[in-house]
């Protein structure tokens, strides 16, 4: 869709708290908590009321909850129940997992959500919206090494490329 | 007379029948409107009530949740088990994995929105609503009014600062989790008017939505449908509900889910036809027993079709006369009345006691005569009090059983005498009569019983628990409990305003009431902040005054300094910069929009809502205040203290009770006026004031005494309990003429002890079938007749004058 002429870069911490609750703290550049939990989202921003809504108006969030929760548990069910799983690449060194959301109306907003990881960490999570934004999450030692103006091209080649 | 003659008579009369018949089913009109029962408003407030109650917007709400209809499992499933290909599991609440909740979820939204869809375009449903409609309020050709309506203009200019803040705000929003509720409409509308008037329209409780449609706690789909029929109509609004259920029957997939109903509407249905099945069944029980029991007391077939005439005349003249003296006859006056015609049977069962051996039936009846007129006259002066009430279906009840009387009086003098048979069985030598008639002669009338009766009274009225009125409509519902309770929850879960409480706002024009509505808009936000109130909805959230609308435009920046404004907003933003051409559109639309009237408003989705809040009438324009979750009515009250009478509290209950006791107290004072006329008229026919004492002081002291103990019972004296007495008053007095006369032949006691019997049985039959009914207008009259008919019999025999022993 295209409303920015240019990318909008965020940073904080995705956290995985057990079960189906996950919360996004982002530090930079707003202060602002988003946690998701029993499929409401709760959204904290510094000094304004908390905003609640459902968990099926953002669908997004509801990727980002089933893919990690998945990966972080080791759930392979739940990820196969949610989504259709290609795999590229090798397990113990650079390896590539798509997924598809099976859900027809989650599949509107998102088309795929793409995880590159080495061995046993994930580096990079890739969400493809389906009017074509692009939201791109450097996970671990890779968010310290955000490029300044980032490029799609530049993020892709740090999340694929070697450490 | 001879037998040619009364098959003669015979056929003119079944000929006549047959005419009446006809005429009437050519020019009844049932009417089933409830509001003919009440009596007419008189206060300002009344007529609001009645018209709030009758047609209001709450009272053609009505409430559907459409849930998943399973079998109850025999335990709950634990999570984990239920698979999620398995989707007749309906375990409720537990699915494990958000893919399960979703497929039923999505299958009930799918169900509510193809309800929506199939009942658009319908004229029964004035507005049909389940929770997609909230950011499509408007409707696109009148979003550019969105900065007339929204207050944001008030405080805030579209200037840099402020559109820079905004712009700022949605770059944040872009970057957390709302993303995707808001990228659509950024381009048009970057400071989110629209979602600033949704959220100003959207009732302050509004139900959780999932898949864009609303949803209860207990994961049903849940709409609101409002009515264009009123909710007094209970014929129109059978046709509405009926018209939604087919609607959902018709669509695909309703295989597994299951549609309820709540709302005043759907419970008057639920009323009238538990009402008419529990008449029907009632009615046809009594038929039978009634027929047993004259066949058993006359051991005449003939006898008992022919004493079936007087009784079809009586209520095919009823009919009759309804017709021509009225418009529309009311369903109630029907039902009622025939139970009332229940007093008509007497004639026709003293006539054919009465007859002896050997003597014309018309000899036997003219002996009879002047006493059975007497009773005729009575009975008469008793339901006129019915016409003096005011009240359009008594009226109409009081026609229907005077005409039916006296057609069946006559008709049993003139006509009946003529056709019974002359061979007949006379009573009088049944032995087990003569038996009845020594013990009941035998009984000890002391002169005392009177007194005791009359202190026994005054001690029950005294020492009866609970209050002596029943003032409130709602507890003669017979509606069963879980159904209340689903009407409570489902309208907390909606959000649906209070059925109780208005806010009424009064002024000489239209935009008069706006104005005042938004005077009074701070202090009503200050007592929901205080939580005296839940909710309270003005008209002018909706539409503001004409004058505020052109202030608002007033300051809507010309183009090119908006579109300077803009830019310098923009700076150091990664907004693209032709992004916001359609909210330059938009606003420069505006700035040309001549003001929004309710005329216009009318035509939009909420524009319904809107009429029902704004109404004119005698000459001048009231604005109603819906409220939700009163918890403090004293501040709601203050809220037109210092307004001089143009805002006021209406406390729906409350002039629901005054209109009932209003009513009560009319018919009361005709009850008086109808008892001296009573009196006057049978001391006049007995020329006696000692027999009229003998007449009716029974009568008095039975109708008190079963007064007395239905209070004793602890069952508060409403209207129909007062209808019920008089109907026990008519039967009672005739029991009272016919005992208190002393003709000397002790034969003639035997007929009358017979005819008395037969008619205290039938009467008990009819109406000890209604007071086992569970709906509480017909166990009123049922028990308050039979206990009247068993306290009249007794009391008339015991107060009886002694018979000449020497007679025997």
């Amino acid at each position: 869709m295209q409303v920015l002429d240019r990318p909008l870069v965020v940073s904080g911490e995705l956290a995985w708290l057990g079960g189906d609750k996950l919360q996004r703290h982002v530090e930079h550049p707003n202060d602002e908590t988003a946690t998701i939990a029993d499929g409401e989202v709760t959204q904290q921003r510094a000094g304004k009321s908390p905003r609640h809504f459902s968990l099926s108006r953002a669908p997004q969030l509801q990727v980002l909850l089933d893919s990690f929760v998945a990966l972080l548990s080791g759930d392979a069910g739940r990820l196969q129940q949610a989504f259709e799983i290609r795999q590229a690449g090798d397990p113990a060194a650079a390896w590539t997992l798509t997924l598809l959301p099976r859900d027809a109306k989650v599949a509107k907003t998102v088309a795929s959500i793409t995880i590159d990881g080495d061995g046993k960490t994930s580096r990079c999570m890739r969400m493809q919206e389906a009017d074509g934004d692009l939201a791109i999450d450097m996970l671990g030692p890779l968010a310290a090494k955000m490029p300044a103006q980032p490029t799609r091209e530049a993020l892709l080649a740090l999340c694929q490329g070697a450490h | 007379m001879r037998r040619g003659g009364r098959v003669t008579l015979l056929v003119l009369w079944l000929l006549a029948l047959a005419g009446l018949g006809w005429m009437v089913s050519q020019r009844l009109k049932v009417s089933t409107d409830l509001r003919s029962f009440m009596p007419a408003p008189t206060t300002p407030d009344q007529r609001l009530l009645m018209e709030q109650v009758g047609d209001g917007p709450g009272s053609r709400l009505l409430l559907l949740a459409i849930s998943r209809s399973c079998p109850a499992p025999a335990l709950p499933a634990p999570a984990g088990l239920a698979h999620p290909a398995q989707r007749a599991s309906c375990a409720r609440g537990t699915e494990p994995s958000m893919a399960g909740a979703g497929q039923s979820d999505a299958q009930l939204a799918a169900l509510s929105q193809g309800l929506v869809g199939a009942l658009h375009g319908d004229k029964r449903y004035s507005q049909v609503l389940n929770g997609s409609f909230d950011l499509g309020a408007l409707p696109s050709g009148l979003l550019p009014y969105r900065y007339l309506l929204s207050p944001t203009l008030d405080t805030q200019r579209l200037d840099e600062p402020y559109l820079a803040d905004q712009l700022q705000q949605r770059l944040d929003d872009l970057s957390s989790p709302a993303a995707s509720l808001l990228k659509g409409l950024l381009p048009r509308d970057p400071t989110l008017e629209v979602l600033k008037l949704a959220e100003r329209w959207t009732p302050a409780k509004s139900p959780e939505l999932r898949e864009g449609v609303w949803f209860s706690p207990r994961n049903e789909a849940l709409l609101l449908v409002q009515t264009a029929a009123a909710g007094f109509d209970p014929d129109a609004q059978q046709q509405a509900i009926d018209g939604i259920q087919h609607a959902f029957d018709a669509l695909p997939g309703h295989a597994g889910a299951k549609l309820e109903f709540s709302g005043p509407g759907y419970f008057s249905v639920v009323v009238g036809a538990q009402t008419r099945h529990q008449a029907d069944w009632i009615g046809r029980i009594s038929s039978v027993g009634f027929i047993v029991l004259l066949l058993l007391a006359y051991r005449s077939l003939s006898s008992l079709l022919l004493s079936a005439l007087p009784i079809a005349s009586a209520a095919l003249a009823g009919i009759a006369a309804l017709t021509v003296v009225f418009s529309e006859v009311h369903g109630i006056t029907l039902a009622f009345g025939f139970t009332l015609l229940g007093v008509a049977q007497e004639y026709p069962i003293r006539v054919l006691s009465h007859r002896r051996a050997g003597e014309d039936a018309v000899q036997s009846v003219r002996a009879l005569w002047p006493l059975l007129l007497t009773a005729i006259a009575s009975a008469c002066i008793a339901y006129l009090a019915f016409y003096a009430s005011g009240v359009n279906g008594l009226k109409q009840l009081a026609v229907f059983t005077i005409v039916g009387l006296l057609v069946a009086g006559f008709s049993t003098r003139y006509l009946l005498s003529r056709l019974l048979p002359v061979r007949v069985r006379d009573v009088a030598d049944m032995r087990w009569l003569a038996k009845a008639r020594d013990l009941v002669d035998r009984l000890p009338r002391p002169r005392w019983i009177p007194v005791v009766v009359a202190l026994a009274i005054i001690l029950m009225l005294a020492v009866a628990p609970g209050p002596f009125w029943q003032n409130n409509l709602a507890a003669l519902t017979p509606l069963p409990q879980d159904m209340l309770l689903r009407d409570a929850r489902l309208r907390e879960a909606l959000g649906a305003p209070d059925v109780r409480y208005l806010l009424v706002l009064q002024a000489s024009t239209e935009q008069g009431v706006l104005a005042l509505s938004e005077q009074l808009q701070p202090k009503v936000d200050a007592l929901v902040a205080q939580h005296a109130v839940d909710a309270l909805e003005l008209p002018s959230r909706y539409l503001p005054t004409v004058a505020l609308q052109q202030a608002r435009q007033q300051k809507l920046p010309d183009r090119a300094s908006l579109q300077s404004e803009l830019n310098q907003a923009l700076q150091g933003l990664p907004f693209r910069p032709d992004l916001f051409q359609p909210f330059l559109d938009d606003v420069e639309t505006a700035r040309q929009l001549p003001p929004l009237t309710p005329e216009l408003y009318v035509q939009t989705p909420l524009g319904q809502r809107l009429a029902a809040m704004l109404m004119q009438r005698d000459g001048h324009w009231l604005g109603l205040g819906t409220v939700s979750g009163v918890h403090n009515v004293a501040a709601l009250q203050a809220l037109g203290a210092d307004s001089g009478g143009n805002v006021r509290l209406l406390d729906l209950k409350v002039a629901s009770e005054s209109l009932v006791a209003a009513y009560r107290t009319r018919i009361l004072q005709a009850l008086l006026v109808a008892s001296v006329l009573l009196v006057l008229t049978i001391t006049f026919a007995l020329r006696s004031l000692r027999r009229a004492w003998h007449v009716l002081a029974p009568m008095t002291l039975a109708t008190f005494l079963v007064l007395a103990v239905e209070r004793m019972m602890g069952i508060e004296i409403s209207l129909f309990h007062l209808v019920a007495l008089i109907l026990a008053g008519g039967l009672g007095l005739h029991y009272a003429l016919f005992f208190e006369r002393d003709t000397g032949d002790p034969a003639e006691q035997r007929r009358t002890l017979h005819a008395t019997i037969v008619c205290v049985l039938s009467a008990l039959l009819v109406f000890g079938m209604l007071a086992w009914a569970t709906i509480p207008v017909l166990r009123a009259i049922g028990l308050t007749v039979s206990l009247g008919v068993a306290f009249h019999f007794c009391l008339s025999i015991l107060m009886a004058p002694h018979t000449h022993a020497s007679e025997d």
